[in-house]
């Protein structure tokens, strides 16, 4: 038995190009990846953090962004716990494909999946063609959270991941004090997907 | 102060020691230094004898080191000396060789002249040797680029003729005369020109296959497979011809261009697959179809995509075999040429692969199968929930079967398409579908819940009857009924399915994915423990099917019997106590109906199913009767008949059941023996120290009021216990 307390899916996604595995490899290696390869299917890491003395395990998923492998990686949206958005601060057109990737997240993850927009290269200030307000006001309006990252510089990375960590953790422990519901009216009953989306009794592991 | 004068005389003390210590050293300095004097003179003398030896050694060494020169400059003379006749010799003989057609012999003479320093040769000019030097270059550089002529003409001419002796003879030369590159470009595109004629007839023959023909239906992947065949044949063949004339390293260039042919042919039958099969239609209709508005007019007959998947899935493990084969010979040619870096070239390699069109065209195929199996699978459980049926006498309804048929069929049919993407994709699919669809449908009818009110026992006497009669088939009540209890073992056998099902898949895929990276693996294996938590929600959905079956028929119809219970009276004289005994008042009554209780719901539940169901009985049962007993009164005797009367209930549960009763029995039974004491105090022997095996499960308040329940009891003597 492998020795952690929570075990939590996170899944990458955004258009081609926009540093997906770069940030992944920044998090889990401590790296940046020179002549990073695009992405073939889907790819996975893990990295073990701790959150208030609990080992919490991220599984984390890093699609690929081009059009050919869609089918593979939307299979991968209803189990994630948490989903990150990436775009390209200095590429408009990853900006712009946004909202059909929102229509994606609506139509294959939970309703209730913790969700990060991600503006990613931070460090190419003098290329920036999306301001970070413009970032952040869409992410509210899609009540996403915001976070402008460097997988080069190794900018706000760490804290991405830890804060995805901590928060999920604060969910499963919620999940799992409040008091067992009766059957009847309780998580059993919820609509798809709704059915314990964080830690709960089904995708935490308690050692 | 007193305390810094201490501390003043304290350092005082230390100081004066310390002179003393000095001095005596001092002393023994003094002895010594006569000695050293001597010393000095000695080492002086020492020094010169040493710098002596060094200069002699010096003058020697210089003089060998001017003997080394001068052998150097004799070896590279006469290296240089042999060189000249070499170049003679290269001179004369290419020209004969050239002149007889001996095209090896001139290469071989290019060659050597090749590996001769020209520079340094020509540094003899100048001397009467120069003229002739110079003419014997001019000769060679001749002769050199007319055998590179005559070498590029006849491989053509050979590969027109279609000699292809002569084409392996002029192949081998190349490297020769140093035109590898060429020579390998030149090779490949006379194999690729091979490779596209053969596979040209291939495709040719499989479009004029007819649809008669036991092929018919997977024609293009036995087409693409000739195509890979081909090729790897033809690597085979020719690869120790690459690496003898070539050397180690050339087979990366040599396979990439390979690939180029590969790439296009792969193309060409991918396009015609998709012509023939009408694959982009279809595509376009399984996507209209998945949109969740699609009418089912609109929608495509799953059935329709059966063949078509399969041939997909054959497609692609032909593609992943040969890749692999490709990888394989590339890898090792990379790894017996390059010392270092080889990790760099080998990922150098892996992304030519995967980033190869051949590979960009299965990718693609892939991501459309995906799309299309995931429709295939949800229509076809969605058909089999449609047309559920369920037999009398059967414990479960059709729906269940068919559906985990169908989804072992569809990740089945992923696995042998080799793509690990592939089969991750579609048990990520399969664990979507159950959880949202299927697992869905039982919820929505368990949720129905068990028909109250009626008897179930009755009902079932009625219909029995009605049936023989003929009058009636089953009434509405009976068939929810039935239809509860069906459900809710369709939802226990599912989630015993799904486990077998992930442990079925996990020893498939160990097999058929054996070979894949580690990192595949633990990819695979991720996905399929996600079957594990689907199982776990299908016993959330049975618990509660149970929550529903207790409220309606459990609770509400134990509820009468025990009432019996607390009508009857347990302060009763010997005579009554002797009348019960042959007039049982309630407890034979109460086992017939338990017993005609269970028996009911076992003939229509599964084995899991009904111990639950029994567990659940008997829970109630004791939990119903603690209750009774606690407002009851008994006597001495009557203690002693609730005492048979328990026996009786416990004795025959335990034939009824497969686990141990007791347990659940344990309070029950130790109120008994309270109620059934002569006297207050007894209950010390049974208490604390006395309790031997016996584990209470009664706390000492409970201990007293059920003694309070006993009529003859005084209380003083109660309170004064010590528990
Ligand atoms: N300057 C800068 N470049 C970055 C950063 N992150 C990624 N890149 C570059 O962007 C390119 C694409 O990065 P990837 O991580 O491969 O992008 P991806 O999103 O994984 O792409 P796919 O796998 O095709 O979906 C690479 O050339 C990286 O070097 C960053 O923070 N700053
Ligand atoms: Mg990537």
């Amino acid at each position: 038995m492998e020795d952690y307390k929570y075990l939590f899916k996170v899944v990458l996604i955004g258009n081609a190009g926009v540093g997906k595995t770069c940030l992944v490899r920044r998090f889990t290696q401590g790296l940046f990846p020179p002549g990073q390869g695009a992405t073939i299917g889907v790819d996975f890491m893990i990295k073990t953090v701790e959150v208030d003395g609990d080992k919490v395990k991220l599984q984390i998923w890093d699609t690929a962004g081009q059009e050919r492998f869609r089918c593979i990686t939307q299979s991968y949206y209803r189990s994630a716990n948490a989903l990150i958005l990436v775009y390209d601060i200095t590429c408009q057109p990853t900006f712009d494909c946004l909202p059909n990737w929102i229509k994606e997240i609506d139509t294959y993850a939970s309703s209730k999946v913790l969700t990060y927009l991600v503006g990613n290269k931070s460090d190419r200030l003098l290329h920036r063609e999306i301001p970070a307000e413009i970032g952040e006001h869409f992410a509210k309006q899609h009540s996403m959270r915001y976070l402008e990252t460097s997988a080069k510089e190794a900018e706000n990375v760490d804290r991405l991941f830890t804060e995805i960590a901590v928060e999920l953790t604060k969910q499963a422990k919620e999940n799992f004090l409040r008091p067992r519901q009766d059957s009847t009216s309780g998580k059993v009953g919820m609509p798809n997907g709704g059915s314990s989306p964080v830690g709960g009794l089904s995708c935490c592991k308690l050692n | 102060m007193e305390c810094f004068g201490e501390s003043l005389n304290q350092e005082l003390e230390d100081l004066q020691e310390h002179q003393t210590a000095i001095e005596t050293k001092m002393l023994s300095l003094h002895k010594m230094l006569p000695n050293l004097q001597l010393l000095h003179t000695d080492s002086r003398q020492l020094s010169s004898m040493v710098s002596f030896t060094s200069t002699l050694a010096e003058n020697v060494s210089g003089k060998v080191r001017q003997l080394d020169l001068a052998k150097s400059h004799v070896t590279a003379c006469m290296q240089r000396v042999e060189d000249v006749l070499d170049l003679k010799f290269c001179t004369d003989g290419v020209q004969t060789a050239l002149q007889n057609e001996d095209y090896e012999q001139a290469a071989a003479h290019i060659h050597r002249f090749l590996s001769l320093d020209e520079n340094v040769l020509r540094m003899t000019e100048g001397s009467n040797e120069g003229s002739t030097l110079d003419t014997s270059f001019q000769l060679l550089h001749e002769a050199e680029s007319k055998l590179k002529k005559i070498v590029h003409k006849n491989f053509d001419a050979a590969v027109h003729s279609k000699d292809v002796a002569s084409v392996e003879r002029f192949f081998k030369i190349f490297p020769l005369i140093n035109l590898h590159d060429e020579g390998l470009t030149k090779f490949s595109k006379y194999l690729s020109a091979q490779i596209s004629e053969t596979a040209e007839t291939n495709l040719n023959q499989a479009l004029s296959v007819k649809s008669s023909d036991k092929r018919s239906t997977v024609i293009f992947a036995d087409t693409i497979t000739l195509l890979f065949e081909g090729i790897a044949r033809v690597v085979e063949i020719h690869q120790p011809l690459v690496e003898t004339y070539y050397g180690p390293g050339k087979m990366f260039p040599f396979m990439a261009a390979l690939q180029k042919e590969c790439d296009r042919q792969t193309r060409k039958i991918v396009e015609k697959f998709k012509e023939s099969r009408d694959f982009t239609r279809k595509v376009q209709k399984v996507r209209q179809s998945s949109m969740p508005r699609a009418t089912a007019a609109e929608k495509i007959d799953p059935k329709e995509l059966d063949v078509l998947l399969a041939e997909l899935t054959l497609m692609n493990a032909r593609a992943e075999l040969y890749l692999r084969f490709v990888r394989r010979r590339v890898v090792a040619d990379v790894e017996v040429s390059q010392e270092e870096d080889r990790t760099e070239k080998v990922a150098e390699v892996d992304k030519f692969l995967s980033d190869c069109d051949l590979s960009r065209l299965m990718q693609e195929l892939v991501g459309s199968y995906i799309m299309m199996e995931e429709y295939f699978m949800k229509e076809m459980v969605v058909k089999a929930v449609k047309m559920d049926t369920y037999e009398g006498g059967a414990m479960t309804s059709s729906m269940v079967d068919d559906a985990f048929f169908i989804v072992k069929k569809c990740v089945r049919r992923a696995m042998s398409s080799c793509s690990v993407d592939g089969v991750c994709a579609m048990l990520n699919n399969a664990c979507t579908m159950l959880e949202q669809d299927f697992k869905e449908e039982l919820h929505s009818r368990l949720k129905l819940g068990f028909p109250s009110g009626f008897d179930l026992t009755q009902a079932y006497n009625l219909v029995q009857s009605s049936i023989q009669q003929g009058k009636l088939q089953s009434s509405d009540t009976e068939k929810a009924k039935a239809n509860f209890l069906c459900m809710l073992n369709d939802t226990e056998v599912s989630s015993d399915y799904i486990q077998t099902l992930k442990k079925n898949l996990q020893a498939e895929i160990t097999k058929v994915f054996g070979h894949v990276h580690q990192h595949s693996q633990e990819k695979l294996e991720s996905c399929l423990s996600e079957l594990a938590s689907v199982s776990n929600k299908f016993r959330e959905v049975r618990e509660f099917g149970f929550t529903q079956l207790y409220s309606a028929a459990i609770k509400p119809r134990i509820k009468p019997w025990v009432d019996t219970f607390s009508a009857t009276s347990h302060l009763i004289d010997d005579e009554e106590f002797t009348n019960y005994e042959a007039n049982d008042p309630w407890v034979q009554a109460f086992i017939v109906q338990l017993d005609n209780l269970l028996n009911t719901f076992k003939a229509s539940l599964t084995t899991g199913n009904n111990d639950t169901f029994v567990s659940h009985v008997t829970t109630e049962v004791t939990i119903q009767l603690e209750k009774a007993v606690l407002k009851m009164s008994f006597n001495r005797l009557g203690g002693l008949q609730f005492d048979k009367e328990l026996r009786a209930l416990v004795g025959y549960l335990t034939s009824v059941t497969t686990w141990t009763i007791r347990d659940k029995f344990a309070r029950l039974t130790q109120m008994a023996t309270i109620l059934n004491l002569e006297k207050v105090n007894e209950i010390l022997d049974y208490w604390g120290p006395n309790s031997g095996p016996l584990t209470w499960r009664l706390t000492p308040t409970e201990v007293r009021q059920v003694l309070t329940l006993r009529v003859d009891f005084r209380g003083d003597d109660i309170k004064r216990l010590k528990l």
